[in-house]
């Protein structure tokens, strides 16, 4: 799963408030490499342009888990392939 | 490449698919004098076997030899034997110009043949280096593609599958040399080239010429007429030459297969899911441009993410499906495609897209078929889909279906039409003859002249759908339906425009995640 898909991906637990289940966290070891939030001017960075291309289209996370921030339910990640289907119960 | 001599080539296609060939071929090869009947289409092209082995619609390319109004039929098979060997026999100087022509053709990179039988050799000796079993893949995916072929070819034939087995049955039969298993002559390779060179006749009859003369009996007879003509050597499994010839009501043709393997055959797929030539076609009409975010949000195996991303590699492609097997299977062709870069699997469902509203420029599916959601019918779920697929489609964006029968003809009764008041799809039949002359699919949308073909689509859409079909899609704008032939079923490609419903004044942008809505906060569906 590349961070470009992360962006899209939203939990659609029932009962969430407007706007809620996004985004979801991304649960693994590494920390991340990129500033929190990008400096004004950041599309004249090109060394930032790179690492942020590099960390949204280069980077894979193969094993992990999704957590939605407001219901706490987790979506596991296996084989690069997030798992976003909610139980019978749960939809 | 080296710039190539123009030459005559015809390629066959599934029923449905002539115009999207006819389009192909004149936008990937420049090729002119584009002339496409039921099932083939005929061109002129100056291209090299690399560009033309690029052709993404077509089941089987060949060089066009000979191409001849219909033979006239009469009760007297005898002459009419006789007529089809003066058709297709000529003295053997005709036949080296001819294989000459075709080894250009194969000469590796541009390098021009001399013609001499160490290449013939050298050519079947790598098709020797290939395993047993690949070779017998490729026969069986030959003939499987043939059979699928001729199951496609018009109405009337009586005799084509049994012609095809049995074809090789009456070689059998009547074969006047022994194959030889080693492949090399053993013979002075200057002297007598012909005998070292091995052929083998493929015969189609279907219409008229069908009710006198078999497929295997023309077959036989020119087979017998080509040994005695030129003294080459019938081989049924592994021949240096083929010869199609095609006999039907529209034309006599008579051909060079240009490859061992069916265009079809895509090397980059690893498992087959839906037929590649149609997957294709559906993803030429969304219109995927640079930078586009494409989804099939039930992509089974991917085989149409796979041609997308190949043929529009600028692109992102996302694949969704419930199954994990056939996310492994898609998993598995994605990487033996070199197409992991591009694109990306999801474990969700169609009915619940956890993906923000108007972010993709094209959804492209193939609906399954049958009974897929154990639940409740296709026809109940179909509301359900398209809700999400309209949904997650940007203002401007490209939907592209594939449907069954009935559920194309349910999906009549949901959609608004182009011309308002009573919904009237504009269904093109593919009636080859009339249809494809300058009929390109890019532009179905200005339909002047296209009935209706299944009358039922009409009334059915005026009745206003069925009870269970309540919702309205006012926003998906029908843009084409193109009849295609499955092998065993015919299915229809539906195409829609997203257009901004009443009341919305969104534009076609890139709707980021924090603005958009999602599944369970409210429906952005403009209703009515």
């Amino acid at each position: 799963m590349k961070l470009l898909t992360h962006n899209l991906l939203s939990s659609h637990v029932p009962g969430l408030r407007p706007g809620g289940g996004f985004p979801l966290r991304i649960e693994l070891g590494r920390p991340s490499e990129l500033p929190p939030e990008p400096s004004p001017g950041y599309e004249a960075d090109e060394e930032f342009l790179r690492r942020l291309h590099h960390v949204l289209l280069e980077v894979e996370v193969l094993e992990g888990s999704l957590q939605c921030p407001d219901s706490g339910r987790r979506f596991p990640i296996s084989r690069g392939v997030p798992n976003l289907l909610l139980s019978e119960d749960e939809a | 490449m080296s710039a190539a001599e123009p030459g005559w080539f015809f390629c066959t296609a599934g029923r449905g698919l002539e115009p999207f060939l006819a389009r192909e071929v004149r936008a990937r090869l420049g090729a002119t004098e584009v002339d496409c009947v039921s099932g083939k289409v005929f061109f002129r092209a100056a291209a090299g076997p690399g560009k033309l082995r690029q052709l993404r619609s077509g089941e089987r390319l060949f060089l066009l030899l000979k191409k001849h109004s219909p033979l006239p039929v009469s009760g007297n098979r005898g002459k009419m034997l006789h007529e089809i060997k003066s058709l297709v026999i000529e003295d053997p100087k005709y036949w080296l110009d001819i294989i000459s022509v075709w080894r250009k053709l194969h000469g590796h990179d541009g390098k021009t043949d001399d013609g001499s039988i160490e290449n013939a050799l050298a050519l079947k000796r790598k098709s020797e280096e290939e395993t047993n079993t690949a070779s017998k893949r490729q026969k069986t995916e030959q003939v499987r593609a043939i059979v699928s072929e001729e199951c496609q070819v018009g109405a009337g034939e009586t005799c084509e599958a049994p012609a095809r087995i049995s074809r090789q049955e009456c070689w059998a039969e009547s074969r006047t040399c022994s194959e030889l298993p080693s492949r090399g002559s053993g013979e002075d390779p200057a002297a007598n080239e012909e005998l070292g060179f091995s052929f083998r006749v493929s015969c189609r009859c279907s219409g008229a010429i069908a009710r006198i003369l078999t497929s295997q009996e023309v077959g036989r007879a020119l087979g017998t007429a080509l040994v005695k003509q030129c003294g080459w050597r019938a081989d049924l499994r592994d021949p240096d030459l083929e010869i199609f010839v095609h006999l039907n009501d529209i034309h006599s043709v008579v051909g060079i297969p240009l490859f061992r393997l069916p265009l079809a055959n895509r090397e980059y797929i690893r498992t087959a899911g839906l037929r590649s030539t149609v997957a294709w076609a559906m993803a030429s009409l969304a219109e995927i441009r640079a930078g586009a975010l494409v989804l099939d949000p039930m992509c089974g195996l991917g085989t149409i993410l796979l041609e997308a991303a190949k043929e529009w590699p600028e692109a992102w492609y996302w694949g969704a499906d419930i199954s994990d097997s056939q996310l492994e299977g898609a998993d598995g062709n994605i990487r033996a495609a070199g197409l992991v870069d591009k694109i990306e699997l999801l474990k969700v469902s169609v009915t619940a897209l956890p993906l923000p509203s108007e972010s993709f420029d094209s959804v492209i599916s193939d609906i399954p078929f049958g009974k897929k959601f154990k639940t409740m019918s296709d026809a109940q779920l179909l509301p359900d889909l398209l809700q999400e697929m309209e949904r997650v489609l940007r203002v401007g964006g490209t939907l592209v279906l594939l449907l069954s029968q009935e559920l194309h003809r349910r999906v009549d009764g949901l959609t608004r039409s182009a011309g308002g008041g009573p919904a009237e799809a504009p269904a093109q039949a593919m009636d080859g003859l009339t249809r494809c002359a300058g009929g390109d699919p890019a532009e179905a949308s200005d339909s002047r002249a296209a009935p209706s073909v299944d009358g039922n689509s009409s009334s059915l859409a005026q009745r206003g759908g069925e009870a269970i079909l309540s919702r309205h899609f006012g926003s998906l704008l029908p843009e084409g339906v193109y009849a295609v032939s499955l092998g065993k079923t015919d299915a229809f490609i539906h195409k829609y425009r997203k257009v901004s419903g009443t009341g919305s004044s969104r534009t076609g942008t890139w709707s980021c995640p924090s603005t958009g809505t999602f599944p369970g906060t409210g429906s952005s569906l403009a209703l009515g």
